[in-house]
């Protein structure tokens, strides 16, 4: 990328921190993560070993989900925020377009059509990537905590589901893992190398081949800009937020902190 | 009474040196007097024969003390000592029943009678042979393997407890070679009469282990090998190991035991022959104790684990079959090991274990269908990616080409 190339404003702060903080715990639940589903392979033990045994494997594994999950409640919140409270558009929600931006796609590339798609803020790619993100991440959540509290769970679901959420929890893993590294991988290392995310700018001539919607309406009418804070949206997005928070809380309090003791009818 | 008892004391010591043991300690007294006496009778003798040929009597404490020499070595009498006296057991004349124990046991001389290829002195010592209470004495425990191993590579047993409880912690009562196989006696282990013998194994064990001894014979184990003579039940040393044997208190024991079990527990050929399924391994591995003991194994063998392993549920000595149990009782004694560690489990905690089974369409669907959809999935999302990029890959190629 040559000096003289104009650079556009891709991302903000927030976007940067938040790939930030997903991109580290992703890596580290993952090295933390995959030597627990193949315990017998030499390379699990191994790297076990690198993180000084098992339990601190673990101990690091629980630190970087509690952080992810507590990303997610974030994220949401944040959404919330930002588009019902400051009125600020979606891009990331998907659309009929990106079904017939992927279709135009393959067309273009096998050769069928003349001219690519042209997409808007968030390619059908990026999309794909964001929300199989954002909802493996729930379910890696969930089934996590209830790896995490099994007697607990099972005063509330049969024994089964626990197994099957071990189940989930790794077969989500891989699928995770394995997304990252051809689809995620390709589209902003090996197609593009695109280090917007970290830089938060993106130089013209990719921006235009990827996002020429965007970039025309950026040099027509500039980013979007929030809207003036109403004060019954912000009353009503504290209520919300408070509600999500104490449900959190609720949750974490009902699997670590009841006395499981108090549940014992025999012992022996 | 005083003075018979002084005359008593008196022949005793005088007996001490008999008048007969002076005349052999003439010749055999010395290295000189060896060679003199060689050259005197015209023989040649070269310098090591000629010192052991030197020698002494019993010594004081000694069980012999105060036997004449002629009467182990009654052949000697005549000067010059006749020929083959070498070959002649000097202990036999007394010992006979020692002797005939000795020609009926794996030491015996194929030459049979009183010709011995382990002779007497070589475990017990020759003239200063002690009371097995004496220190000093080649019998006292501390001493016996010394014996043994100079003859048998079978050091392992000082790295053992039992070797160390004898030779470090200064366990006279903990064994020694003989204390399991017999002195005199010893038989090879094939042969069924033998202390070491798989169906007798038990039983020697038991001489000092015995309550756990009659628990691992009332096993499903231990009552296969002793009532049928089965040859794949474990017996003692095969979990313990015969010689080695190590404290299964040690972490490294506890860690280790996955795989003694799995020695036979995974082998398809022997547990098909008993219809156990051979699946108990991996299902073990697989579930999060298994994961975390196998893990933990791998980097820290040493260090104490708190996750279940085989014998947590199944015990060890005491192991019965679910066919004869029923599984009322395995899953009453199974809850009793859950909630050892997880103290709010509940009957329902049990729920959450297949117990060793295969989740399938028919047993626990809802785990089976799950990893059915991830094995679809993956492969499925992970080959539609790929695709794709391998035609975006061309197509991109194929673009900057006609740029």
């Amino acid at each position: 990328m040559s000096g003289s190339q104009e650079l556009l404003p891709r991302f903000t702060g927030r976007h940067v921190v938040n790939h930030l903080v997903m991109l580290v715990c992703f890596v580290g639940l993952v090295l933390t993560g995959l030597p627990q589903k193949f315990a017998d392979h030499m390379w699990a033990k191994g790297l076990v070993l690198l993180f000084g045994g098992v339990e601190r494997t673990r101990w690091l594994h629980h630190v970087l989900g509690t952080v992810m999950a507590l990303q997610l409640v974030w994220h949401l919140l944040e959404g919330v925020w930002l588009h019902l409270v400051r009125r600020l558009p979606m891009p990331m929600m998907p659309a009929l377009k990106d079904v017939l931006d992927f279709r135009d796609q393959v067309r273009f590339n096998l050769g069928f059509a003349a001219d690519p798609p042209r997409m808007d803020r968030y390619t059908f790619a990026e999309k794909i990537e964001y929300l199989a993100l954002v909802w493996g991440t729930a379910v890696m959540v969930l089934t996590g905590l209830v790896l995490l509290y099994p007697v607990r769970w099972v005063n509330l679901v049969p024994g089964e589901v626990i197994l099957a959420a071990k189940a989930a929890h790794g077969g989500e893993a891989l699928l995770a893992l394995l997304s990252i590294l051809t689809w995620h991988v390709y589209f902003v290392h090996v197609r593009q190398w695109n280090t917007s995310i970290f830089k938060r700018r993106l130089a013209v001539e990719p921006y235009v081949e990827e996002h020429p919607l965007e970039v025309e309406r950026l040099r027509r009418d500039g980013h979007p800009r929030p809207a003036a804070l109403q004060a019954w949206r912000v009353v009503v997005f504290a209520a919300v937020a408070a509600a999500i928070i104490l449900v959190s809380v609720a949750v974490v309090w009902w699997l670590r902190v009841v006395p499981a003791g108090a549940e014992v009818v025999t012992r022996f | 009474m005083a003075f018979l008892l002084l005359v008593v004391h008196f022949s005793i010591t005088a007996a001490a040196r008999a008048a007969s043991d002076e005349g052999c300690l003439e010749c055999h007294g010395n290295l000189e007097a060896v060679q003199a006496a060689a050259e005197a009778l015209g023989i040649t003798i070269d310098d090591a024969r000629a010192a052991s040929l030197v020698t002494f009597p019993a010594p004081p404490g000694s069980v012999h003390e105060g036997v004449e020499c002629l009467t182990c070595h009654a052949a000697a009498v005549e000067i010059p000592h006749p020929q083959g006296m070498a070959k002649a057991n000097p202990c036999a004349s007394c010992h006979e029943d020692a002797v005939a124990a000795v020609n009926r046991s794996v030491h015996r001389d194929p030459l049979g009678a009183t010709s011995l290829r382990a002779p007497c002195w070589a475990c017990h010592g020759a003239h200063d042979v002690r009371p097995a209470t004496d220190p000093r004495s080649t019998l006292y425990p501390p001493n016996v393997a010394r014996r043994c191993l100079a003859c048998h590579e079978r050091q392992d047993y000082l790295q053992g407890v039992h070797g160390l409880g004898v030779q470090l912690a200064g366990l006279n009562v903990a064994a020694t070679c003989v204390s399991c196989h017999g002195g005199h006696d010893i038989i090879g282990p094939d042969e069924s009469g033998s202390r070491v013998a798989r169906r007798n194994v038990s039983f020697t064990c038991g001489k000092c282990h015995g309550r756990v001894a009659e628990t691992y014979r009332a096993s499903v184990h231990g009552a296969a090998l002793t009532r049928s003579d089965n040859p794949d039940v474990p017996t003692c040393v095969d979990c313990h190991e015969a010689h080695n044997t190590q404290d299964p208190f040690l972490p490294r024991f506890r860690l280790g035991t996955v795989e003694t079990c799995g020695k036979c527990h995974s082998n398809r050929a022997m547990m098909a022959k008993y219809g156990i399924s051979t699946a108990v391994f991996d299902t073990y591995v697989a579930d999060f104790h298994g994961t975390t003991a196998e893990l933990f194994r791998a980097t820290s063998p040493d260090q104490p684990l708190n996750k279940a392993v085989c014998y947590d549920c199944h015990g060890y000595h005491d192991i019965g079959s679910i066919r004869t149990l029923g599984t009322k009782q395995v899953s009453e004694r199974l809850l009793l090991r859950c909630q050892a560690c997880h103290p709010g489990a509940k009957a329902n905690f049990i729920s959450a274990w297949t117990g060793h089974y295969v989740p399938s369409p028919s047993r626990y669907p809802l785990i089976y269908y799950v990893k059915l959809f991830y094995a679809f999935i993956i492969p499925a999302t992970v080959g539609f990616f790929l695709l794709y990029i391998a035609v975006d890959v061309i197509a991109r190629r194929r673009q900057r080409r006609v740029e």
